[in-house]
Order: C-alpha cells, then structure tokens, then sequence
C-alpha cells in the first residue's frame, strides 16, 4: 500500500491551486482512524476507479482559453483537463481564465498557460488513498490515470463521500436485520421495544439539511408517537442536524425509540464549543450571513433543543467533537393520538 | 378556510401539494426565521414566509403546517417544488407582500368567525 507515488506530470511550475473546490478536506484521520472497523474496511476495499466519475470534459492543447472558458461555463466546471488521445498534458483553471481575462490572451492557446505540475490518483489505489491526498494537498478533486497513464475519470471528495455514506447505509441495514434477528424484533415495526436508526449529516450539504429530521418524523408517526411528542422530537432533531451541518465537519443524528422513550443524538466531529452554558443562551450564534439566509443562525438551536427535551445533555471538547442528547418520555397514554 | 381558500384571498397560485386537502387554517405565522417558526405551539399553521428555500418546507412538514405561502411571488427552485410534494405540503405563490398577505388572511379569517 505505501509503494503509491503521486504521479507528477512534469513541466512549468504554475499555480494549480485555483482548480480546487473551496470545500475543506475530508479528515480522513477521523474517517479511517479507529473509530469504525466497517469504515477502515470500505476504504481499503474499495477503489478510485469506483468511485470516480467516468465522464471526463478535456480539450486539446491548441484549443483557445476562450474555448475552455466557454466548457467551464456552460458545464460548471472550476477546472478543465488538457489531454489528447486520452493522455493528460495539464489543467486549465478558473484562475488561469481569469488572468487571461485581466491580460487579454483569452485568445491563446491552452497550451500555454496550462498548469502542469499536476498531483494525479491511480484508478487501482484504495480509497484510503484519495483521503490521504485530499488531506495532504488539500485539492478538491483529482484526474485518475489508468496503468497505461491514460486519463479515465476525476474524483472530488463529493464522490467520495456519496460512495461512503452509500456502502455505510447497506452496511448499517444488514447490522439492523441481525439486530432485529437476535433480539426477535420484527414487523410490525411500531411493535419492537427498541428501534435505532442512524443518519449521517454532510456538512455545508445544503440539499440534504432537514432531510433526517423529516425521516424522523415519518418513523415517529409509523411507530405512533404521540402527535404532540412527536414534534417536538422533530424540532430538536431538525435544529441539531442543521447545526451539525452548518458548524462541524460533518456528524452523525441518531434516533433511538424505546418503550418508555425516544432518544435523539448529534455526535460531530469539528470545531466544538468552547463555552457550552453560552452557546445554549437564547440568541447566541456564531452564523454568517450565509447560514441565515437559509432561515437559521439566530442562536435558537441548542435552546430551542433544551426547551423541548425532557432531558438534555451536551458535551464538547474544542478542536474535537459535540455530543448533544436529547431525550422525551413517552406517555403511553397518548398513544394511538399520533396524527 | 382551506389551502384552496388561501389560494383565493392570497390572490395566490397553488405550486406544488394537494390543492384539495381539507384541513383547515389553524393559525398564521408570518416568519422568514425558521427556529422561530419552530418555537410555535400551534397545530395546522400556514406559514406565510419570503424564504424561498427547501427549509421552509422541511420546517411546515416538522412543524406538521397545513400549507406554505411564499409571497412577493419569489421564484421557487425545483427542489423546493419536490419536496413539497414529497412531504405533502401545499405550496402557494402570492404576488402579495408579507403585511398585505397578513392583512389579506386576518380579514378572511375574521370574516369566517362572523359567519
């Protein structure tokens, strides 16, 4: 495994650095560390060639930067490989159009203000590799080379994470059909006097925000939670999961139901939080202007958590993780008023 | 007053959800801050809102709102549009300004009580 190289296509040294996504790196430290034997096991078993994206735009070295420019565009790329005949020759970024912009020779050749000393992955190396070099050379995305050195696909740390949480979901649902298989648990599903499912929170993943909490309360109504339960498990579920996405690294929003319980959980990994008693005040926030476009960053979240929890816990160390559990007593009374 | 009735007073246009769904305008929040919309203890809320966002429908769907009006007739993405319709949320666009939308359903509910 360590006899991987990067691979250098050599040539004029020229900032490439404006390729990369403005993502930060995957910490592969926490993603492959001893945390998870099932995670170890997905990046070593599984390799570049499948994860990266086949469809590779490129043109050749006499084509103008206006014309790269015109592909960047039109296909919302941040970065456009130069190759012929299947061989990388060098990368055209958004910051090389720029300057051609600036310098009035957008007219030029490629070939010319390429940039080509280019860090490049294998197709056969294991994933754990591609973590490495996200980490290490905090690029966003890679080209792939084959054996034969011809350029067959590019990887970004998306691709990496979409193929990751893919594999983790299959895996966590045969871990649940052997739960169930010991325990006897079985459907009807409202009926098993324990239940778990776990989410994985993507950070600064926009698209998918909200979309555990809304799972949750879907399985909340199957399992006939009482209606006014319910929601507030979904209020303190949606709040952590936004905030796991919007201030860590990236976390994990588990859902435990129990006879007499429902336990809500947000584990991340990231920043944590130095002062916990003023982070939970009514109004605190650390939010860009960003996150409160989305309708948050008010400095409600871990309030409006606590508030609706019948017990609430959080723990934090700086530089390393957050813990939030929040728990809600059921009354089994008001079962079957689920709406 | 239904979302068929929001429809009509709002001057609106029904975009995604169920146009015919029956259940009745509980209470009206006019919110663009969707922590705030989740501090609200009431059941079948409209939410009158100018964000046009997916969270707006995550937040209806958390809150278990009867409808979603976006006003200002702000565009809506796609996605939004999807989620909507995934979560069963009726979503309305209003050519109308958050104070005229507010006015507009005060009156019509109002004139529902007299009735």
């Amino acid at each position: 495994m360590e006899g991987y190289k990067p691979v250098i296509l050599q040539g004029q040294q020229t900032n490439d650095d404006e390729i990369l996504e403005k993502s930060p790196p995957i910490d592969a430290s926490a993603l492959g560390g001893d945390s998870s034997v099932i995670i170890m096991e997905l990046l070593q078993r599984f390799k570049v060639r499948d994860v990266m994206k086949r469809k590779v735009l490129s043109v050749p070295r006499k084509a103008s930067l206006r014309e790269a420019q015109r592909i960047m565009r039109e296909s919302r790329i941040s970065g456009l490989p130069i190759s012929e005949e299947g061989r990388l020759y060098g990368i055209v970024s958004v910051n090389d159009i720029i300057l051609a912009l600036d310098g009035g020779w957008i007219e030029e050749s490629c070939e010319d203000h390429m940039a080509t000393n280019l860090v490049v992955l294998e197709a056969g190396m294991p994933l754990s590799f591609a973590l490495r070099y996200f980490n290490n050379y905090s690029y966003g995305r890679f080209p792939v080379l084959d054996s034969n050195r011809q350029l067959v696909g590019v990887i970004s740390q998306r691709d990496v994470m979409r193929a990751l949480l893919y594999e983790l979901s299959v895996e966590i649902r045969k871990l649940e059909r052997k739960t169930a298989a010991i325990t006897g648990e079985g459907e009807p599903a409202h009926n098993v006097n324990y239940f778990r499912r776990e989410y994985a929170v993507v950070r600064n993943d926009l698209s998918s925000a909200g979309h555990a909490a809304n799972e949750i309360k879907k399985l909340l109504k199957e399992h006939k939670v009482d209606r006014v339960v319910a929601r507030r498990i979904a209020v303190a579920a949606y709040e952590l999961e936004i905030n796991i996405c919007i201030h860590s690294h990236g976390g994990i929003l588990t859902l435990v139901i129990q006879d007499d319980a429902v336990t809500i959980t947000a584990k991340d990994r990231g920043p944590g939080i130095a002062d916990i008693e003023w982070a939970c005040r009514d109004g605190t926030s650390t939010a860009n202007d960003w996150i409160r476009s989305l309708g948050f960053g008010a400095g409600m979240g871990l309030s409006n958590s606590k508030r609706v929890s019948d017990e609430f816990e959080i723990k934090s160390e700086v530089g390393k993780y957050t813990r939030v559990t929040c728990v809600f007593r059921l009354n089994k009374q008001a079962e079957g008023a689920a709406q | 007053m239904t979302i068929a009735d929001v429809v009509v007073a709002l001057n609106g246009k029904l975009m995604a959800g169920d146009g015919a769904s029956p259940r009745a305008v509980g209470a009206v929040v006019a919110n663009d801050l969707m922590s705030d919309v989740l501090l609200v203890d009431a059941d079948d809320i409209l939410l009158l809102t100018s964000l046009a966002s997916d969270q707006a429908i995550r937040t209806a769907h958390i809150v278990g709102a009867m409808g979603v009006v976006v006003h200002n007739a702000k565009p809506l993405s796609e996605t939004m549009l999807k989620v909507a319709g995934d979560l069963h949320i009726p979503l309305v666009s209003s050519p109308l300004s958050k104070y005229d939308a507010c006015v507009r359903m005060h009156d019509a509910l109002e004139a529902e009580k007299r009735a």
